[in-house]
This record gives C-alpha cells, sequence and structure tokens, in this order.
C-alpha cells in the first residue's frame, strides 16, 4: 500500500515536470512569463485604477497622508475653473454691476427727498453708535477682503504688468495676511449685525406690498415700511448668508486639509470665490444706493441721524414706531438722548 | 466720524489679534510630518534651515553634524 | 531643445525610496517636506505597483496657470520652476497640482505657511546658476551642468527614467516590447496629456 502511494506521487510528480517543460522552454523566449501568464494582465494600471476611482492614491512611508495621493485629475478641472471660468464671471459680475448702477443713475439720477414737509430739518436718531461701529467694522474689512480676494484672480492681469513682479509679490503676500487676519473681525461683525438687526429683518407681509409698489425707486411715491424695507432687508439677509458661507468657506480654506481633502478644499475655493463675486456686486449696489443713489440716505450711517422728513417719507411705519416710544418714555421724565 | 475711527481701529486690532492666535497654532512641517522613528539630526536643521532662509541655529540650536 | 520629462516604470520599482533619499540629500531638502515620494498602490495585494512620483513639469502646467502671483515659469528644457521671492504661499498650485508636488514649510493656517517648494527637475531656480542662494532656496543645479536629475541616476533598478521626453519614452517602449509586459506610463496622461502606446 504504501509503496503504491509513492508510485502514485512520482507519477504525479513525473507527469507535473513534464507539462511544465515546454513552459521552461518559453522563458527564453522574449516577451513571455516562464508561467505562461502575461504579467500585465494582473498588474494595476493607470486606466484600470480611474476606472474605480476618480484619483489614484495608495500608501506612503511618508507621515503626510496627503502625499498618498498619486494622481488627482481634478487639478486640471480646478485649473479650467480657476483659469477659464473665475476670470470671467468675476469680471462680469464686477463689471456688470457697475455698469447696471450706472445706467441706473443716467435714468433716474439721485433718488432726492422730494416733499420737503414740515419736519424736514429735524433729526431723528436711525442707528445707534453700536450699529454704526458693527456696520463701519464689517464695511472696512469687506472692502480690503474683497481687494485682496480680487486680487487673487486679476491681480496677475491687471497689477502685475504695471507694478512688476517683485513689488507685486509683496503686495499680494500683504494682501494675503490682510485677507487672512481681517476675516475674523468681519465675522464678528456680521455676527453682531446679525443679532442686532435680527428682528427688524423678519419678512412680512409689508415687505411684499413694498416691492409689488417698486419700493421707491422705480415708482416716485413711497410704501410703508418699517425699520427696514424689503430691498434693505435683502441687503440683510444677503450679507448674513453669504457672509456666513464665505466664513464657512473661508475657515475651511484656512487650515488647509483639516476638515477635508484636496477635491474637498477645490470645491471649497470654487464656493468660495463665486459666492465672493456676487457678494461684491451686491455690496457695491448697496454701497451706491446708501451714498450717491439716495440723497438723505449717507447719514444713517454717517452720523446716524436722518433727516425727519426723509424718515417719514421712507419709513413712515418705524418713525411713528419711535415718536410713541419717545413719548412714552418721555412721559417717565428720562427723554431717551441718542447715543452721541 | 469717531465711530468709524474707532471700528477701524477695532478691525485692525482684532486683526493682530487673530494674526498672534494663528501663528501660536502655526506648524512646521518637521513637526506636523514626524514620527517617532529613528532620527540623525534634529528635524528642521540642515543647510537651508526650517525657514528656507539659511538660518539653521532653529528649532534647538544644534548645528547639522555638530 | 529637450523636453524633459519623467517616467517612472513601476514594473521595475522595488520602493526602495533611493529616489527619495537622493533627492532630499543632494538639496538639503528639510524634514517634513518631499519633493518625491514614493506611493504603493495595492499595498500587500496581488499586483502591487509602487510609483515614484514627483512634480511632473506639465504641459499647460496646472500649478503655473493658477497661481495668482505669477511666480512659476518654464525654462527651454519645459521643466516648471518658481520663484520663492515673488511666491505668496497661498497653496492653490497644491489644490490644482495633480501629483501633490508642491510642498510648504509651514503646514498650519494659509496665512503664513512660507514659500512653496516643489522638484526643480534638479534645475535651480531663477537666480544665477550655483550660486550659494539658488542652493538654499531651490536646491543644486545639475541640470546646470549637464547631468540629470539624482532621483532617476540613483534609481537602483533603472525604473524611474528622466530626460527627454521622447527619449524615454523610446526606452520604455523597447523594454516594454522586450520583456512583454508593462502598466503605462503613470500620470502622463494627466501631465502631458499623451501616453505611451504600448
Amino acid at each position: 500500500m504504501r509503496r503504491g502511494m509513492t508510485l502514485f506521487r512520482t507519477i504525479v510528480v513525473a507527469t507535473a515536470l513534464a507539462a511544465a517543460v515546454p513552459a521552461m522552454a518559453q522563458q527564453t523566449r522574449d516577451g513571455l512569463n516562464p508561467t505562461g501568464q502575461n504579467p500585465t494582465a494582473d498588474s494595476v494600471t493607470e486606466e484600470f485604477l480611474f476606472k474605480q476611482e476618480p484619483k489614484i492614491g495608495g500608501r506612503v512611508s511618508i507621515p503626510d497622508g496627503k502625499s498618498a495621493n498619486l494622481i488627482q485629475p481634478q487639478g486640471r478641472e480646478y485649473q479650467a475653473f480657476r483659469e477659464g471660468w473665475l476670470p470671467w464671471i468675476g469680471g462680469i459680475a464686477v463689471l456688470g454691476i457697475l455698469g447696471l448702477l450706472t445706467a441706473f443713475f443716467l435714468l433716474r439720477g439721485r433718488i432726492a427727498l422730494d416733499d420737503p414737509g414740515p419736519d424736514t430739518g429735524k433729526k431723528i436718531l436711525r442707528f445707534n453708535s453700536f450699529e454704526r461701529f458693527a456696520h463701519w467694522m464689517t464695511a472696512t474689512c469687506f472692502i480690503i477682503l474683497s481687494l485682496s480676494g480680487l486680487n487673487y484672480i486679476f491681480g496677475k492681469r491687471l497689477l502685475m504688468p504695471l507694478i512688476g513682479p517683485e513689488a507685486f509679490g509683496t503686495l499680494s503676500q500683504w494682501a494675503k495676511y490682510s485677507h487672512l487676519y481681517l476675516a475674523w473681525p468681519f465675522m464678528l461683525g456680521i455676527a453682531i449685525m446679525l443679532i442686532v438687526w435680527l428682528k427688524d429683518n423678519i419678512p412680512e407681509k409689508l415687505d411684499w406690498e413694498w416691492i409689488k409698489a417698486g419700493g421707491g425707486l422705480i415708482g416716485r411715491g413711497h410704501p410703508h415700511a418699517k425699520r427696514f424695507n424689503a430691498g434693505q432687508k435683502v441687503v440683510f439677509w444677503m450679507v448674513v448668508g453669504f457672509g456666513a458661507a464665505m466664513s464657512v468657506t473661508g475657515v475651511v480654506m484656512m487650515f488647509p486639509f483639516a476638515v477635508t481633502d484636496i477635491n474637498g478644499m477645490q470645491v471649497t475655493q470654487v464656493i468660495h470665490s463665486l459666492i465672493g463675486v456676487v457678494f461684491i456686486a451686491g455690496i457695491l449696489a448697496h454701497i451706491y444706493i446708501g451714498s450717491i443713489g439716495m440723497e438723505g440716505a449717507y447719514d444713517a450711517m454717517g452720523s446716524g441721524k436722518v433727516d425727519l422728513g426723509w424718515a417719514k417719507s421712507h419709513h413712515d411705519l418705524w418713525v411713528e414706531e419711535q415718536q410713541a416710544k419717545n413719548a412714552s418714555v418721555a412721559q417717565l421724565g428720562t427723554r431717551q438722548v441718542p447715543a452721541e | 466720524m469717531k465711530v468709524f475711527v474707532m471700528s477701524v481701529a477695532a478691525a485692525v486690532a482684532l486683526a493682530v489679534a487673530a494674526s498672534f492666535l494663528l501663528n501660536e497654532n502655526q506648524k512646521f512641517a518637521y513637526e506636523a510630518f514626524a514620527t517617532s522613528g529613528a532620527r540623525v539630526s534634529e528635524p528642521g536643521t540642515n543647510l537651508v534651515g526650517p525657514k528656507w532662509n539659511g538660518e539653521t541655529t532653529e528649532p534647538s540650536g544644534k548645528k547639522h553634524g555638530a | 531643445m529637450a523636453r524633459m520629462k519623467f517616467l517612472c516604470d513601476a514594473d521595475r520599482c522595488i520602493e526602495c525610496n533611493a529616489c527619495v533619499t537622493a533627492c532630499k540629500n543632494e538639496h538639503e531638502v528639510p524634514w517634513g517636506i518631499n519633493r518625491r515620494r514614493v506611493v504603493t498602490l495595492n499595498d500587500g495585494k496581488p499586483g502591487e505597483r509602487s510609483v515614484s512620483m514627483a512634480c511632473m513639469h506639465c504641459t499647460d502646467a496646472p500649478c503655473a496657470a493658477v497661481c495668482p502671483v505669477n511666480c512659476f515659469y518654464t525654462t527651454a528644457d519645459a521643466v516648471v520652476l518658481h520663484s520663492k521671492d515673488i511666491c505668496i504661499g497661498c497653496g492653490y498650485c497644491f489644490y490644482a497640482c495633480p501629483f501633490g508636488a508642491p510642498q510648504y514649510p509651514k503646514v498650519g493656517n494659509f496665512g503664513s505657511r512660507g514659500k512653496m517648494d516643489k522638484c526643480t527637475y534638479c534645475a535651480g531656480g531663477p537666480e544665477a546658476d550655483f550660486s550659494t542662494i539658488e542652493y538654499e532656496k531651490y536646491g543644486s543645479n545639475r541640470l546646470a551642468e549637464g547631468k540629470l536629475p539624482l532621483c532617476a541616476e540613483m534609481c537602483s533598478t533603472k525604473a524611474l527614467l528622466a530626460g527627454d521626453g521622447e527619449m524615454i519614452a523610446q526606452i520604455y517602449k523597447e523594454r516594454v516590447v522586450k520583456r512583454g509586459y508593462g502598466s503605462g506610463a503613470w500620470g502622463w496622461k494627466t501631465a502631458y496629456r499623451e501616453t505611451i502606446a504600448i
């Protein structure tokens, strides 16, 4: 039995060897593997891996997770967006709104204090000093942030040819510092403004009537409005909404790869830049209507006190409310004193 | 105007404070991407130095190969 | 002039990291910064392959395109270099780079990450060739000495090829024909928008 088993084993081995001989003979021939297999069929190729995942990654001995990414072709897409689309989108947004505002100014002109009533000349406090402080802190930060932000897109195209690469590099370095650090007071300002003005900015039925009446921008009359009309509410919610979006994406970018991977960083950058240019366009319109676009509007944020006649025509319900409040306070003997 | 100047001053002050706080948490690549593996020299000390300006004294003061 | 490229023959790369070490030593690259690295795909599984990767010196380089301060330039040999004097360390090149080549001395906040560093194809930078300042900022300039990048020169299995694109493609093609298989030129499609037909 034992001998039979040994014989059987010998036959098996001999057969196996006999079968292997032709394969071994092939070893000398170029281009063929001894086992007769094609190693290319087994090995990973770029094409195959890209069919499974949009990017190729593996393992590295470096304690930096990012370096385990071998190829991420999404970088090309990011390049196409940043250099192909973004300059056009940004340029059209900023120049477009400037063009629209110029056209509006030429057609409508400065919205004047058209009915100098008996109250014109008297002043009423519209924004107290804390409100103005929050507004101007956010506003100055916004201007620097938008200029340094636009510098990332347009600086090399517009400014660099004028001042040369070295000067532009230094300027951009400082612009980058300002963008990063002024983002914090900006975020604080947005938060303060949200808290201070939220109660006056809840949308209501009156806003719809204000919009239907053309808001005093298109028509001649002044629809009823409380402290903030529908247009101002739109600006408020735009600032709060875009401000929050810019803050979130900005903080994500400020700490690269802390919360997301390379593709996440690219998407964050795309969102930040797109909202940024639209935000700038929106704020340009806000600056227009708050300064040259309307007579008497700047005082609200300038000195905080507006002309009573202006207030009665633009924010009639708010004036009534304030006067009723002041009257009740006056009865108590402590007349409300403007903060400044 | 007074409020405006104050707001600008506050913005600058907050920005400076933010810059200090952020730079406090700034890490060099040799600190962030280091393991407890064997080391032949202090990380960050070599010819160019951690700041890439040729200053090799930081962070430990040891010279390369010393 | 030649069109310089890198090609890593993944069927030859044995993940010895000699290229990484050679690069580190040649340019005195600080800790934590890796101009070249070896990535192992399917580690420990059948079909494992290692690929040595650094800056590929792309055609229409994404890093150069997205740079907000245009600190990149391409040499006559099609090597993509940058100026650390102009660089603001914003990190956009890292987002755009398909190969993860740009590195920064600091990793924390975006504001002060220092000047970007990447593979120079051993070609130094904008400073005068062989000057100390060039070495301190960008490492040695072997190309100006008529030598090829040290990583490829040091490759123990000659998996990593550096040189004129057409020449290294020819070498690779001959290899593939001779041995009968090849996993392709990794990254070439993304970097040069062409690949080697095998």
